[in-house]
């Protein structure tokens, strides 16, 4: 018996084609390499696509929250720009300037993605046996030189900024960052927020730090790296994002896209009127004429009690004259809400909790994001 | 936005804190620890604001 320790394996041309035959994998398998959810920004369930400037926090593509000090600089959007992604890839992330900011020492402007704690946890983080990862995407932008982000912790108090050079304008360049795991610090290991991997387009000083180290000061992008909302119409892409132990980038894991909406929706999940019929949301249970209850199946656990969200009530919008929505009861699988109307249900009756007309705005969500 | 306290189903206890926007969207925010929106919700107590109360 012979062994083989080598880092890559490529074949003849040097290229990603080689194949191995009569191997058995290792322990655990290769499945669930990249800890990053919708990493090619395939999924976009609150926004279809459509453009947001968003609100600090606010999600655009599934998974990916946009966080900022400053209102209005930016817009965020799927495939924004509607040039050609990376081969392999048919969906990226697209931030915009919306205008030309002049960033203050404090300001700070990124996309980033929460890794749960229970995905994270194998990697050890926090202890003497912190395992190695590597940082791998696709990136664009309009403008070039120095960006970074950061990985940091759930206390904000644990922080690695790194750094990486666009060489060319408008052209998508392929990012590795390897990082030592972090012997120090908490690193949550449950359904908390175990890694933040923070992707900065903007940052002030006070929130820049030299990268390649782990700091505790807080900090989300390398000294002096480039101000995309400084340029009016800078653009600023991503797609193809990794994140997996070890400290070598492999190839874009390609897991099928029920899998990865599922794993989306672990942290959330919307139902939408459809536009062409009145959606029913779900079936329920009057006990009087404006008070009922019904039941909306999750269509996988999610990480927490979801928010419910629910469109505007009034008008036609919503079957029933219903009045308002809330939160009854909660389980790992299902929600069993209250519904209240004006006075239209019948005691005693079923209802359908639906849509009152074909608007694409009506909508419930769930939301147990991190 | 405002926080609204909401009345429990059948005069059972509260199990949820509403949130609503200026657009009209509501959330309904379930009494959870683990719910982001919760502890958003506790931190704005906890500076010393109080919702609104329920309906009647």
């Amino acid at each position: 018996m012979s062994q083989v320790n080598a880092n890559s394996i490529y074949d003849a041309s040097g290229g990603q084609s080689a194949k191995l035959y009569g191997v058995s994998m290792r322990n655990g398998g290769t499945a669930y390499v990249n800890r990053i959810i919708n990493g090619d920004m395939r999924i976009d369930q609150r926004n279809a696509g459509a453009s947001i400037t968003p609100i600090d926090g606010q999600y655009s593509v599934d998974r990916w929250r946009c966080g900022f000090t400053a209102a209005s600089k930016f817009s965020a959007q799927q495939n924004a720009g509607a040039v050609t992604p990376p081969a392999g890839f048919t969906n990226y992330l697209g931030i915009t300037s919306l205008s030309a900011y002049s960033v203050g020492v404090s300001d700070g402007f990124d996309v980033d993605q929460q890794i749960e704690g229970f995905n994270a946890a194998d990697l050890g983080w926090g202890t003497a046996s912190a395992q190695t990862v590597t940082l791998s995407f696709w990136v664009r932008s309009s403008l070039t030189g120095t960006f970074g982000g950061a990985l940091m912790n759930s206390g904000y108090n644990r922080r690695y900024v790194f750094s990486y050079t666009i060489n060319s304008a408008n052209t998508w360049e392929q990012k590795t960052i390897t990082v030592s795991g972090d012997t120090s610090g908490t690193w949550l290991t449950n359904n908390g927020v175990g890694i933040r991997v923070i992707m900065a387009f903007a940052a002030g000083t006070n929130n820049q730090a030299s990268p390649g180290s782990w700091g505790s000061a807080f900090a989300i992008a390398p000294t002096g790296s480039v101000s995309v909302v400084g340029t009016s119409g800078a653009t600023f892409y991503i797609t193809g994002v990794q994140l997996e132990a070890g400290s070598v980038a492999s190839p874009f894991e390609r897991r099928d896209y029920g899998r990865e909406l599922m794993m989306a929706q672990r942290y959330y999940y919307r139902v939408t009127n459809n536009a062409t019929a009145y959606t029913t949301f779900a079936i329920g249970r009057a006990y009087s004429s404006t008070e009922g209850n019904a039941t909306v199946y999750m269509p996988v656990p999610m990480r927490a009690s979801p928010t419910i969200g629910k469109s505007a009530f009034g008008g036609t919008n919503w079957d029933y004259s219903i009045s308002a929505i809330n939160i009854v009861q909660v389980a790992s699988d299902f929600r069993l809400i209250t519904v209240y109307s004006a006075g239209s249900f019948t005691n005693g009756g079923a209802y359908a909790l639906a849509a009152g007309n074909t608007t694409s705005t009506i909508f419930l969500d769930f939301s147990a994001e991190l | 936005m405002i926080y609204k306290q909401v009345k429990g189903f059948r005069g059972n206890a509260e199990t949820c804190i509403e949130k609503i926007q200026e657009d009209g969207i509501t959330f309904s925010i379930p009494f959870d620890p683990a719910n982001t929106d919760y502890q958003e919700y506790l931190k704005w107590v906890e500076a010393g604001n109080t919702p609104l109360p329920a309906d009647e």
